[in-house]
């Protein structure tokens, strides 16, 4: 029996069972289609066997990175979840798949890497938490310098820069799109009636994330929450097909800001603090002490009522150290 | 466009009618237009005359650095410049004409899909073909592109373009891809735009649309273009439904008003 295929993924957190778009549509269409994948969830992609995630390796040992490669090849291997589908449902599948790719993919891009703040306090935090030593330090910040590099290549326009204009053009075609979608759901569960299929897969692996993840500029998870069938849809996919990922998610809410939000989330700072005064303190008496900078003079009891004279304290002193 | 941009261009819209010397330019049509341009050219063309907005067409050398955005073609209204199918069907809407008002919801979106659909399979496999693949980079585009121009300029833009093409490329993940697996791609999307259109006249019905103007401008141009080889053509050839779609367009818009 050969071995089976492998996809290495990014890991998973705020619920989902990984946090690139890529990786949840192949997750999700693998559950779709049942297909028997080895996941090997990782923060580091130097350890993947293309570079770069998601990464799939098949039996033969040949390694896809296209989302629509591995879904194809998924597909020859029998696990097609398509399979349903009559041939205008395939096209329309294409088509709106097409749509997201265009008009949705640009503002994820935007709101996880290039809106500073979004950028700065929770996407680079996460990598950074998360990636191994020393990629920390330096991966985060190439792989925005990338997302920003296509952003570029895919608007056409070699100055982007963030702000808020873009912001504003950008968001508006993402919510255009995610009406567009809502109003071709509808009320059914799923985009083809009553099981899943690869467009279905599409569209959770784009919206889960804006759903889940809490930004500071939270514009398109406000949009998509006002959308009532596609925030269920995702949720019920979630449950459905990736209920150990959930429920961890709904357990952990988003983690307790401390008073003062700046502050890094170190925990027991405040004993750290104390102890390393305290440390600091203990030493520098002991140094003193111990160089004489300052004694300790046990005074008689009848030397008290007369102002102690500098020679006797002095010779006191010298007795001391001797 | 920004959205301020795009707010004032349709107020100014819509203060006067179409004029009658509106002109859309591109690129010389004999020896400098490539695939991609002329298939958005005329897929522009194709929706003005279904608008039934009088439009001439002129030939410029230098027509993709006049437009506004860097893509032909562009058109030149009154005293308002506009380019990309896009932003004119949304110009040609502020001053009343639109072809989609008919339409409801559910199909909208699916308009607006597939429009999307074209744009990112056949558009992409279009640049592909003339800036990717080695053949038809050294052949056609490179000699094309660089015509109105002497010697080393040509070859400096050509090889600049076709650097700046291969960028976007790999940006969306079609760097790696054989020009066969570009021709499957269209062939997938010919097999598409066929289901959809299945036996009607039209995409939506019995009237044409924005999507029936930029199916036609792609299908027709990838029809009547000589590439290195004929293998683009003939994947779209053997959908008959498209060509008899292609072709009842020509001959309704195309061939009666033209000299």
């Amino acid at each position: 029996m050969a071995a089976p295929d492998e996809l290495f993924c990014w890991e998973g957190d705020w619920g989902l069972p990984s946090v690139s778009t890529d990786c949840l549509v192949v997750l999700a269409y693998a559950q779709f289609a049942g297909a028997p994948l080895k996941v090997r969830k990782i923060c580091n992609p130097w350890r993947s066997p293309s570079g770069s995630l998601p990464a799939f390796r098949t039996s033969q040992k040949e390694t896809l990175s296209r989302t629509s490669d591995i879904i194809i090849h998924l597909r020859k291997q029998k696990f097609n979840a398509d399979y349903d589908l009559s041939a205008k449902e395939g096209a329309d599948s294409l088509a709106f798949i097409s749509l997201m790719e265009e008009k949705l993919r640009p503002a994820l891009i935007y709101a996880f890497w290039i809106e500073p703040k979004n950028y700065v306090d929770v996407t680079r935090r996460w990598f950074a938490e998360h990636m191994p030593f020393p990629l920390n330090f330096f991966l985060p910040g190439r792989m925005q310098s990338q997302q920003l590099e296509k952003l570029r290549l895919l608007q056409g326009d070699e100055r982007l820069e963030a702000g808020e204009e873009l912001e504003k053009e950008l968001f508006r075609d993402a919510t255009e799109c995610m009406d567009l979608l809502s109003q071709r759901l509808g009320s059914q569960k799923f985009f083809f009636g009553d099981s899943p299929s690869s467009l279905d897969a599409y569209v959770f692996g784009h919206l889960a994330p804006i759903l889940r993840c809490k930004l500071p500029n939270g514009k398109l998870q406000q949009h998509l929450r006002s959308l009532d069938n596609l925030t269920n849809f995702c949720s019920n996919i979630l449950l459905l097909y990736f209920p150990r990922d959930g429920r961890d998610g709904c357990s952990q809410k988003s983690p307790p800001q401390p008073e003062a939000g700046d502050f890094d989330n170190v925990p027991n700072k405040r004993r750290k603090q104390l102890l390393s005064a305290l440390v600091a303190l203990g030493a520098m008496l002991s140094y003193a002490l111990l160089t004489g900078i300052v004694s300790i003079q046990h005074i008689q009891q009848e030397a008290l009522e007369e102002p102690p004279d500098p020679e006797d304290i002095r010779s006191h002193e010298e007795e001391g150290d001797g | 466009m920004s959205l301020a941009a795009e707010a004032f261009v349709s107020q100014m819209a819509a203060a006067e009618p179409w004029p009658e010397n509106a002109t859309l330019y591109q690129p010389l049509k004999e020896d400098q237009i490539l695939l991609s341009d002329s298939a958005s050219s005329f897929a522009v063309q194709a929706y003005l005359r279904m608008c039934g907005l009088p439009v001439q067409v002129v030939c410029r050398a230098n027509a993709e650095y006049m437009s506004p955005s860097g893509k032909i073609p562009f058109i030149h209204v009154g005293n308002q410049v506009v380019s990309e199918l896009g932003p004119i069907v949304q110009f040609s809407k502020a001053k009343g004409h639109s072809l989609s008002d008919g339409l409801d919801d559910v199909q909208r979106a699916e308009m607006k899909a597939y429009m999307e659909l074209v744009n990112n399979m056949l558009l992409t496999a279009e640049l592909f073909v003339q800036w990717c693949d080695e053949t038809t980079v050294s052949q056609i585009t490179r000699c094309r592109y660089g015509k109105p121009y002497s010697w080393p300029l040509n070859l400096i833009l050509a090889y600049q373009k076709q650097w700046e093409v291969r960028r976007k490329m790999n940006a969306i993940g079609w760097g790696g891809k054989t020009v066969e697996q570009v021709y499957e791609d269209v062939s997938q999307c010919c097999q598409a735009l066929s289901q959809r259109l299945g036996t009607q006249p039209f995409f939506f019905g019995k009237h044409p649309t924005e999507l029936d103007a930029l199916v036609f401008g792609h299908l027709f141009t990838i029809l009547t273009t000589q590439l290195t080889n004929t293998e683009l053509m003939d994947r779209v050839k053997s959908y008959s439904n498209l060509l008899s779609f292609c072709r009842r367009i020509e001959q309704t818009y195309f061939d009666s008003k033209d000299s």
